[in-house]
């Protein structure tokens, strides 16, 4: 059991939570993504979203579009499918239920 | 500054130098590798290399076009390295272990194949396509056209030529630009499979630009095509160059500082020329004659050597300073200059000419007159030949042969020969004193006369166009044999039947009031010996000479 394996295992799974909640609130592009994953710390280096926003997106849990951009080539603008968005809700739930949970058993320690 | 490549990122053309150029494409092979056994792979990559494009993009000023190693750096550490991932993929660990004792370079250069599984013809369109990762059916388009445009067979030979088969899996493989190893081997049929239900997804947007970055990869393949077709052009043309060149530059310095024979086939026949006495004849002084060498050395010497320097640079891709090319064509300059010099002074050795004339009147008592000449070869040795006129040489003379005979009607009653010597010199007086010192040999007696074949004077006189010219005057009632002894000396003599010079010879001719008529030629039409006095009566045609 390794340390390093336990943070990454956790990281993971709050770090697709926070990619749908960003999407909540409408649609982005990977870079406007990574900058709010960035200021949350949740994330080092961009490549880790390529991967995770591909896989979400094959799960159905996204969808995307092309956009041309001024400064580069064409970028993808993801949002939440139907499916995301149920998704979402209940990871609140569940994320919401975590939390008081780890709350409370770390209170009682 | 490093040299720089032009690569093509997500559609967008970068001058990177090429260090980062290598540290890139270590960078997105090993990310792919970290990847290659996922399905999303493609998808990934090309999200990948979009956003390196946006990262780059912002990284490039207007004074600074170049992506350099700092650069790359600079993304990678922004992108991260595959080991940085968060990866929720269930074979992540034996990912991570087979990549880090696979971390070595991957040879993921591409190489042009034909592909011979999807072939028309030879697997020529195919194996481009494959390099470019385009359909094979715009290429085969492309030949179609270029078939008809006329270039396009042999292209299409060419590249046959020069691709090489795509035999093994792993030559498929770099044919398509994978990295080789036996994963991949084995994957390659499920990768391709799933690129074109990817590429199915794909909506016209990305569609576009996948053709243009296709349409800039072509045309840069072009390029190399051409260019490689130019290298082995410039290969040819070089060595021709050099052996022509060679071949040049040898005859030249032979000609001029050799004494040895030079021969040039011209379409007068062969035409030699014993090189170094030919020019102390020429020349006034010796050192005349050595500027002269110097400046036909460097006039005609330095194309010569600019061409077997040109040569040289096709064929072993010289780097050459400008200073070179300057400083030959200075050298040429001064080399014209020097022949302009020379020419000019030789001008005025000639600018001047004078002719001696002597008359001889013949004797009266005979009417008919036997011609001929010498047929002797010129004494000496000969040192220009060619089919008219031979100079040649002993110890303190010069021999020429140029020597012509001319026939007129008489505008008296005697018979005469006029013997003019003439000469080029650069006064008046200096070509009078050349032309008195030519002496030519000649004999007349009562019924003959026998000419000389060549002129003679001293070496020292230089050859200054000294030549002699014979005009015998005949009047009307005298005839004359022309022997054919004559045949190189005699020049355009007019006839009542204008008989052509050669053909004049062997025969008996007589002067009437008409002109010169041959006696015995019974094909000449309404004239004979018979109908002489009838043909006195003529007025004259013949215009008289001066």
């Amino acid at each position: 059991m390794k340390i390093e394996n336990t943070k990454a295992q956790m990281r993971k799974g709050v770090l697709e939570y926070c990619i749908l909640s960003i999407l909540k609130s409408g649609e982005a592009y990977p870079s406007e993504i990574i900058e709010k994953l960035k200021a949350g710390k949740l994330i080092v280096v961009e490549g880790t979203l390529y991967p995770l926003l591909t896989r979400l997106k094959n799960a159905g849990l996204l969808s995307y579009r092309w956009e041309e951009s001024k400064s580069g080539p064409p970028r993808k603008y993801y949002q939440l499918t139907k499916i995301g968005e149920e998704f979402l809700k209940e990871l609140e739930t569940t994320w919401d239920d975590l939390v008081k949970a780890v709350n409370l058993t770390r209170k009682k320690n | 500054m490093n040299q720089t490549v032009t690569v093509n990122i997500s559609g967008i053309v970068f001058h990177i130098e090429v260090d980062a150029y290598e540290d890139l494409g270590n960078y997105l092979s090993k990310i792919r590798s970290y990847f290659k056994n996922s399905e999303e792979c493609e998808e990934i990559m090309t999200d990948i290399e979009a956003r390196i494009a946006e990262l780059f993009n912002e990284k490039i000023t207007s004074d600074n076009q170049v992506v350099s190693s700092n650069d790359v750096e600079a993304v990678v550490t922004i992108m991260g390295k595959p080991e940085q991932y968060i990866d929720e993929d269930e074979g992540q660990e034996q990912h991570q272990q087979s990549f880090s004792s696979k971390q070595r370079t991957y040879s993921t250069a591409k190489k042009l194949f034909r592909d011979s599984d999807d072939r028309m013809i030879g697997g020529v369109a195919s194996g481009i396509a494959a390099y470019f990762g385009m359909d094979a059916i715009w290429l085969r388009l492309f030949f179609v056209i270029a078939l008809f445009v006329g270039f396009g067979f042999l292209l299409y030979i060419i590249l046959w030529i020069v691709m090489p088969e795509a035999k093994t899996a792993s030559d498929k493989l770099q044919m398509r630009g994978a990295p080789v190893n036996i994963d991949n081997i084995g994957r390659t049929f499920k990768e391709e499979a799933e690129k074109v239900s990817e590429n199915l997804k794909k909506n016209g947007q990305q569609y576009g630009k996948k053709a243009e970055s296709a349409f800039e990869a072509f045309f840069s393949f072009l390029l190399h095509v051409f260019k490689g077709i130019f290298k082995v052009l410039g290969k040819i043309i070089g060595v021709l160059f050099l052996i022509v060149g060679t071949f040049w530059l040898v005859g030249l310095i032979g000609m001029l500082v050799g004494s040895e024979t030079i021969f040039s086939i011209t379409s007068d026949g062969i035409f030699s020329i014993e090189s170094s006495d030919f020019f102390n004849l020429i020349f006034v002084s010796e050192n005349q004659f050595h500027l002269a060498i110097i400046g036909i050395l460097l006039a005609i010497g330095i194309p010569i050597i600019t061409l077997i320097y040109a040569g040289v640079k096709l064929l072993f891709k010289m780097k050459t300073h400008y200073s070179i090319g300057l400083g030959l064509f200075i050298f040429w300059i001064i080399g014209v200059a020097i022949c302009g010099m020379v020419g000019i002074r030789m001008g005025t050795e000639l600018t001047h000419d004078e002719s001696i004339i002597n008359i001889k009147v013949l004797s009266d008592n005979n009417d008919d007159f036997y011609i001929s000449a010498s047929t002797d070869e010129n004494p000496g040795e000969g040192i220009l030949e060619d089919r008219y006129s031979v100079i040649s040489l002993d110890e303190d003379s010069i021999y020429l042969n140029d020597i012509r005979l001319y026939i007129y009607k008489s505008k008296n009653d005697s018979m005469e020969l006029k013997v003019i010597k003439n000469s080029n010199g650069k006064s008046r007086k200096d070509a009078s004193n050349n032309a008195k010192m030519i002496s030519f040999n000649y004999s007349i007696t009562n019924d003959s006369i026998f000419l000389g074949n060549y002129l003679s004077t001293l070496k020292e006189n230089k050859i200054r166009g000294q030549e002699v010219r014979l005009k015998l005057y005949l009047p009307i009632g005298k005839s004359i044999y022309l022997d054919k002894s004559l045949k190189r000396i005699i020049r355009n003599v007019d006839n009542v039947t204008n008989t052509w010079d050669h053909d004049m010879l062997e025969q008996r001719w007589i002067m009437l009031e008409a002109g010169l008529t041959c006696v015995e030629c019974n094909e000449i039409e309404g004239i004979n010996l018979t109908q002489v006095d009838s043909v006195r009566a003529y007025e004259p045609i013949i215009e008289e000479d001066k």
